[in-house]
């Protein structure tokens, strides 16, 4: 099939690109653009592996049609660490067991990315929803609410620190 | 059991994450896996993740036949395709290979037969998916279709039409096992139970579906293809290393395998498995890099997990609770190929013993072939399903004889150090511990039998092997070895065969390397899995890692540290033996080393102001003149002394092997060889549960689960392998299941086969019990597969404590949970067998729907098996 | 598992929409797919059960999204996503019971994409039919898609694949109606009317039609309601029973209540008599465990999913019988 000309915007930079029009956003991103941080678990939709913000709300790319995205703002696992240094939800999975074979990660990373970014203080019961869309197979689920309690607690400490720097 | 002299050690001391902080800097702290920021950016790449210049992607043909003739296979229209390179065959590569030298039954693509839905037939490889994908459709095979057979004890009748020509009656193997007295053990006892218990086949369903890249060079001699280079998601690349030789019809030395990032494994990728082989053949045969990654489909067909397993247990027992006998038959649904089938069927006679202490036992195992995807290792690998059985029975008798089911365990303790009755030598043993923590954590005293109504409490115990004792290919060779060589940058390198799979074996080669040498954690660089540049390790499989790659860490970092102190000792006129190495320093140990936390900083004041400008090796010249200026010191800094000892001695390199010792390597008889481990980890767990009696929905609330890893090198990591064992032994306890009809797999894809979400998914209470092993590195066990095994039975007794009903058939789906309680109120029954295939044997018609889905399903021979108990 | 090449066409308006639908339609297994969600479609697609020669992505179609208070009552747009109506707080207040089934469908992530036209075109669903194509032809394919016989049913000369969606339970308890728009206009036409009953041609939506608003009654407003979903994982799952319930009560008694079935027949069904039997009555014990029986005898599964037919027949009583229960208190 003829490939088409689109333009994507993925982690902030508008990216032209020649695909066809079958091709998923997932390939496109993995095979295109080399960013090939987010992965594909499955071929049902049922994984989340591949999960990526567009316009800020976490969809599957691999059941998005790249074509379809054009005009969207596509944010990818590698569009969320800051300046060069871990994002406070990167550091809290390393450091609290969230992540272990790590396939699973990329697709947390954006799905709580957005749960932090909407929800101010989630309980227990609002992580475990929010993480459902994703599966992981080796953590059990457990170390991630412990790892986005410590996020949560670091973001507002370095807020505070902030504000207070800002008050001084 | 034959108990050992008493070594004297104190007994296993029970510490919880607090008290870790014990004499070591860097062992038994949460730390941070070192690949960690790989893996929460998406930097780290994974095989599928890979590319070459001008690499191909390679796709296979599957057999839609579960047991069929070959008669012709014409490729020729696929081959004419645009943009197709290649079309690989069977007799492209027809030497067998497997991953036991026993079995050495597969063959890289079919040769004439075709012995499961999904077996290998062909290979397109082409310049897309899509065009290989098309290309697929244009291949044309001719089959003769033969008797297929699907239920083990059916299969064990065959006379003809053999899945193997060389296996009479389609028994792939099977052991008859005698320890002690079994006759004069049920004899003797007050009270025997016996039953069946069926456990239904599950997967590891790793998040990473298997990927493999495989490239030629040009021999700058010959002009030639020559070297292979092939990147794989592989828990074992040595073992890939050698069957791709002995397939390929080349020497290893020509062969390098590369293991990238693995998104776990849980033993599906602890063999070779099809595709590794296939995507190296078709790179020889296309002359290009080709790579294949498994769609989610092809990942259950390849398959390799636990085997549906029929156990029919009996237990003998004194009134006072203590066992006398036990006598198991154990038939496992093997699957098309021989796989690790061998050693899952001898760990489940094994791993009777070293958890209590049975003093008669008599083992009968069948390893049975059947016409559907091999099994393999599966987590837990061979036990887990005869200690369902097992630990169920037990909570049966304790009810019958009115004892605690804790209880009960305590009193059939083993008496280590001791070698139990079919040879295992058990040292360290957590277990007393593990069942009083649980004990206490949960309640159990005050809680059990007292729960609100449909609400239960249950128990159960496990264990696990910390690696093999003999390795499955018969040699004296280590079965890990590791090379460090440290530079004068005062960097570290560790070169270990040792696979990292998201279990944590890069961080715990970090942890042991850095704490041995007492330097810092960010001197560490780990080059791993990588057959090139890496000395042999046997894999990630039998949680072996820790114990024995660990063990050969330490070795080769005990090695260095030694060079290290003889050239540290001199400078610091003193003896080497003085010295104590820690904190990034080395130092006398005279002088009082004012704590840990002051000295790492006094050290980086002092390099700063030495520093000035200079850099690297002028850096550290002006260092050492210095320290000459200023004569003999009490201490230096781990970088100081590095350079010290290269001025000396030249490159510091050290090697450290491990191989099990003689003791521990088990029995003489038959089959003894497995089971046996230098150590065993163990585990007791609690679980809550709550039955929904009209819908028979079992809600898991939490488990307690306490596990005695010797010593806990990095709680975090052990408290994620914990929960993640106790979650997947939940997932097989509770929606797990694959479903079959005629061969014909139901439910391949994450859809259909229902690994837990994280909504139902329960808390996990981890609970670390260190009974410091003496011969594990810092005293360290197995702590990934252990636990897995008790869940399931923790979960089966707790329902039975909340509803009154015995679960023998897992999983516990709420149609089998209401089945048993409408069956058990006399209520109007739920015919749980109405909807099954009235063509299936009577005997798997009682279990209902999932081994016999109803439904048309595949074309079969008249002389099916199943087709001749029509109606019957 | 790539998708078949296709061309995609992508409308900004509902009219450019329609004009370019109605030329390309084409018919069989090369026929014109609409997309929005995606989340059924493309699956399928990968799957192959689906080679169209046009996509039409109807994504960007700004007129198709939102929920608007009327005189009639409120309309729903057809894109408007499963997660927008979750969120709704007229819905929220109004037709309680579509919120909670919307919840309830896969998983959250899935809900920002999957909209509610979507939902309610879902295609049928069978672990005979949902499989790829190298795995249909391992059993000679079936009735639905490119082979003849029907694995499941008796006879297997007709399709038995389940409708699965969550909403249209709800839907049908709140007596919407939904608008088709064509080349000859729109059409509206109660939501009970646009399935067949049949697994194969579910849906009475013409080659050249969209689905374009769902119509909620102001009749049915502020009833109270609830959802019952049988799955085996707490998210993800397809329903494998489901029952919607709503009731309109006055000093205990029923003055009007509907009970709507999915997942079990190849439609999403109203249990006709259930309407009759509830009406007028208190509600106890003995009512619910007569509407309970009425419910299940409406229920007709087939080996189609996970959990035996027994079982699912059984849940949609129990599950009828306890939701009535809960309701009535
Ligand atoms: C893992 C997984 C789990 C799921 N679980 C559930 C579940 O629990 N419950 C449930 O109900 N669904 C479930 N679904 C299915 C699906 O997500 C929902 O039904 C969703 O609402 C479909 O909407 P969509 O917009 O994504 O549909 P699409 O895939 O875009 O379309 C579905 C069908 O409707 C047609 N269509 C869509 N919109 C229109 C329109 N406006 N006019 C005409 N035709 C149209 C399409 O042509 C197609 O045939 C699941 C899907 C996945 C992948
Ligand atoms: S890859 Fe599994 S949901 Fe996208
Ligand atoms: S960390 Fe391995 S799948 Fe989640």
């Amino acid at each position: 099939m003829k490939k088409q000309l689109i333009e994507l915007r993925v982690n902030g930079r508008p990216r032209e690109l020649a695909v066809e029009p079958s091709k998923l956003l997932l390939e496109t991103l993995r095979q295109d653009l080399q960013l090939t941080g987010s992965k594909r678990g499955c071929d049902d939709s049922s994984c989340g592996a591949c999960t990526v913000l567009i316009d800020g709300v976490p969809m599957l790319s691999c059941t998005l049609l790249a074509a379809s995205c054009e005009g969207q703002e596509i944010t990818t696992v590698e569009g969320v660490s800051e300046h060069g240094a871990l994002a406070a939800i990167q550091k809290a999975y390393g450091d609290w067991g969230g992540a272990q074979c790590g396939f699973c990660t990329p697709g947390f990373m954006m799905t709580v990315k957005h749960l932090l970014a909407t929800t101010a203080n989630p309980s227990e019961a609002e992580i475990r929803e929010a993480l459902s869309s994703n599966l992981c197979r080796c953590t059990g689920y457990s170390q991630m609410y412990q790892a986005i309690k410590a996020a949560i607690e670091a973001e507002q400490k370095g807020m505070d620190s902030l504000s207070q720097q800002v008050a001084k | 059991m034959v108990e050992l002299r008493s070594t004297g050690k104190p007994r296993a001391a029970v510490r919880t994450w607090t008290s870790f902080m014990t004499d070591f800097s860097i062992i038994g702290k949460p730390i941070a896996m070192v690949d960690a920021a790989e893996k929460t950016t998406g930097a780290g790449k994974y095989t599928d993740d890979l590319s070459l210049p001008g690499m191909l992607i390679g796709k296979i043909l599957h057999s839609p036949h579960p047991h069929a003739r070959i008669k012709r296979i014409d490729t020729s229209r696929a081959q004419k395709l645009n943009d197709v390179i290649a079309v690989v065959v069977g007799a492209d590569a027809p030497n067998p290979y497997g991953i036991l030298p026993v079995g050495h039954d597969e063959h890289a693509l079919a040769i004439d037969k075709v012995r499961y839905i999904g077996d290998n037939l062909a290979c397109v490889v082409a310049v897309s998916e899509a065009t290989a994908e098309a290309a697929l459709e244009l291949v044309e095979v001719e089959y003769e279709i033969l008797p297929a057979y699907f239920d083990p004890e059916e299969s064990m009748k065959a006379e003809s039409n053999l899945i193997h020509d060389n296996k009479p009656h389609n028994l792939e193997k099977d052991y008859h096992h005698t320890f002690g007295d079994p006759d004069k053990g049920f004899a003797q006892s007050d009270y025997v139970t016996e039953s069946r218990y069926l456990a239904n086949e599950v997967t590891h369903a790793a998040m990473e579906p298997h990927s493999t890249l495989a490239s030629f060079d040009i021999d700058s001699q010959t002009g030639q293809a020559g070297r292979l280079t092939v990147w794989s998601s592989t828990q074992v690349p040595y073992y890939l290393q050698h069957k791709l030789s002995l397939v390929l019809d080349m020497p290893m030395s020509q062969i390098r395998v590369i293991k990238p990032l693995v998104g776990g494994g849980f033993g599906g990728k602890s063999e070779v498995i099809p595709l590794e082989i296939i995507a190296a053949v078709a790179a020889r045969k296309a002359k290009a890099p080709v790579k294949i990654t498994y769609t989610r489909e092809e990942v259950f067909w390849a398959h390799r997990g636990r085997p549906r397993t029929i156990i029919d247990l009996k237990t003998g027992v004194k009134n006072d609770g203590r066992i006398t006998a036990v006598k198991a038959r154990v038939v496992q649904d093997g699957g098309a190929y021989c796989s690790y089938g061998v050693v899952t069927i001898l760990y489940s006679g094994a791993l009777l013993g070293a958890l209590y202490d049975i003093p008669n036992i008599h083992y009968d195992g069948y390893r049975v072939l059947t016409n559907k995807p091999a099994c393999g290792a599966m987590r837990g690998h061979g036990t887990v399903n005869v200690r369902f059985a097992f630990e169920s029975q037990l909570d049966e008798i304790a009810g019958r004889l009115q004892i605690d089911p804790a209880e009960i365990r305590r009193r059939n303790l083993l008496k280590p150090p001791c070698i139990t009755v079919n040879g295992l030598r058990v040292q360290s043993y957590g277990l007393p511990e593990c069942i009083d923590k649980i004990v206490e954590r949960s309640g159990w005293k005050s809680r059990k039998g007292k729960m609100p109504k449909s609400r239960g409490l249950g128990i159960a115990c496990s264990h696990y092997v910390s690696g093999a004792a003999n390795s499955i290919i018969r040699s004296d060779m280590p079965h890990s070895t590791v090379n460090i060589k440290i530079d004068r940058d005062g960097g570290v390198v560790v070169y270990t065969g040792a696979s990292e799979i998201g279990q944590g074996s890069d961080t715990m080669t970090a942890q042991v390397a850095a704490e041995t040498l007492g330097c810092a954690l960010s001197r560490i660089k780990i080059v791993a899995a990588d057959t090139d540049l890496t000395p042999i390790d046997i894999g990630s499989y039998s949680s072996r890692v820790t114990f024995m790659a660990g063990n050969a860490t330490m070795r080769a970092a005990q090695e260095v540290k030694k060079q290290i102190a003889s050239a540290a000792a001199k400078k610091m006129n003193c003896a080497p033996e003085d010295l104590v190495f820690r904190d990034d320093s080395v130092f006398k140990q005279s002088t009082d080393h004012v704590g840990a936390g002051l000295r790492p900083a006094q050290e980086e004041q002092n390099s700063a102001s030495v520093s000035g400008r200079v850099e690297g090796q002028i850096l550290r010249g002006s260092l050492q003149q210095k320290r000459k200026d200023e004569g003999p010191k009490d201490s230096m800094s781990f970088e100081e002394a590095v350079v010290a000892t290269i001025d000396f001695h030249g490159a510091l390199t050290g090697t450290g092997s491990y191989a099990p010792p003689l003791e521990a390597r088990g029995g003489k008889h038959k089959g003894g060889g497995v089971g046996p481990s230098p150590a065993y980890s163990y585990s007791a767990q609690v679980a809550e549960v709550s039955v929904d009696e009209d819908t028979g929905e079992v809600t898991v609330h939490k488990v307690w689960a306490a596990h005695d890893c010797g010593r806990a090198l990095n709680p975090v990591s052990v408290e994620g392998q914990i929960i993640g064992s106790v979650w997947m032994g939940m997932g097989q306890a509770l929606t797990e299941e694959m479903v079959w009809k005629d061969g014909l797999l139901m439910n391949p894809g994450l859809l259909e086969y229902r690994s837990p979400s994280s909504v139902e998914s329960p808390e996990i209470e981890p609970i670390i019990v260190e009974s410091i092993d003496p011969e594990g590195p810092f005293g360290a066990k197995e702590c990934s597969e252990g636990s897995l095994a008790a869940t399931i039975p923790a979960i089966a007794n707790a329902i039975y404590d909340a509803v009154g009903i015995r679960l023998r058939e897992s999983p516990f789906t709420p149609e089998r949970v209401l089945a048993a309680l409408r069956a058990k109120k006399n209520a109007k029954t739920l015919d749980m067998t109405e909807g099954v295939d009235p063509t299936a044997p009577v005997r798997l018609r009682e279990h209902g729907g999932a081994l016999w889905f109803k439904g048309k399903g595949p074309e079969r021979h008249e002389l099916d098996p199943a087709r001749r108990t029509e109606g019957g | 598992m790539s998708l078949a090449d296709f061309k995609l066409l992508r409308p900004r308006t509902l009219d450019e929409a329609i004009s370019l639908l109605a030329p390309q339609a084409g018919e069989g297994a090369r026929a014109t797919r609409v997309i929005a969600g995606g989340t059924d479609l493309i699956p399928s697609m990968r799957q192959k059960l689906f080679e169209p020669e046009y996509v039409l992505d109807i994504r960007q179609i700004a007129e198709l999204k939102g929920i608007r208070e009327t005189e009639q009552g409120t309309e729903i747009g057809a894109l408007t996503t499963l997660s927008c109506i979750e969120r709704s707080s007229v819905l929220k207040q109004h037709y309680p019971v579509l919120v909670e089934a919307a919840k309830t469908v896969a998983s959250p992530v899935i809900r920002n994409m999957a909209t509610l036209g979507g939902n309610i075109c879902l295609d049928t669903r069978c672990l005979w039919y949902n499989q790829s194509l190298t795995w249909r032809k391992s059993c000679g394919f079936c009735i639905k898609k490119d082979g003849d016989l029907c694995h499941v049913a008796a006879g297997g000369k007709k399709c038995w694949a389940a409708f699965s969606g969550d909403t249209p339970a709800a839907l049908l308890c709140l007596e919407a109606e939904i608008e088709l728009a064509g080349p000859q206009g729109t059409r509206r036409l109660p939501l009970n009317d646009f399935y067949t009953g049949e697994g194969d041609s579910y849906r009475r939506l013409q080659l050249n039609e969209l689905l374009t608003r769902i119509i909620l009654p102001k009749a049915t407003a502020d009833l109270s309601g609830t959802y019952r979903k049988l799955r085996i994982r707490g998210s993800i799952d397809y329903p494998l029973a489901g029952v919607a319930i709503t009731l309109k009560c006055l000093n205990g008694h029923i003055e009007s209540g509907r009970i709507a079935l999915t997942a079990v027949n190849p439609a999403p069904v109203l249990v006709k008599k259930a309407s009759e039997v509830l009406q007028g009555k208190r509600l106890d014990e003995e009512l619910a465990e007569l509407v309970g029986d009425l419910a299940a005898k409406t229920a007709k599964p087939l080996t189609t999913s996970a959990l035996t037919p027994e079982y699912r027949r059984e849940m949609i009583r129990v599950f009828t019988k306890r939701a009535l229960l809960a309701l009535a208190n």
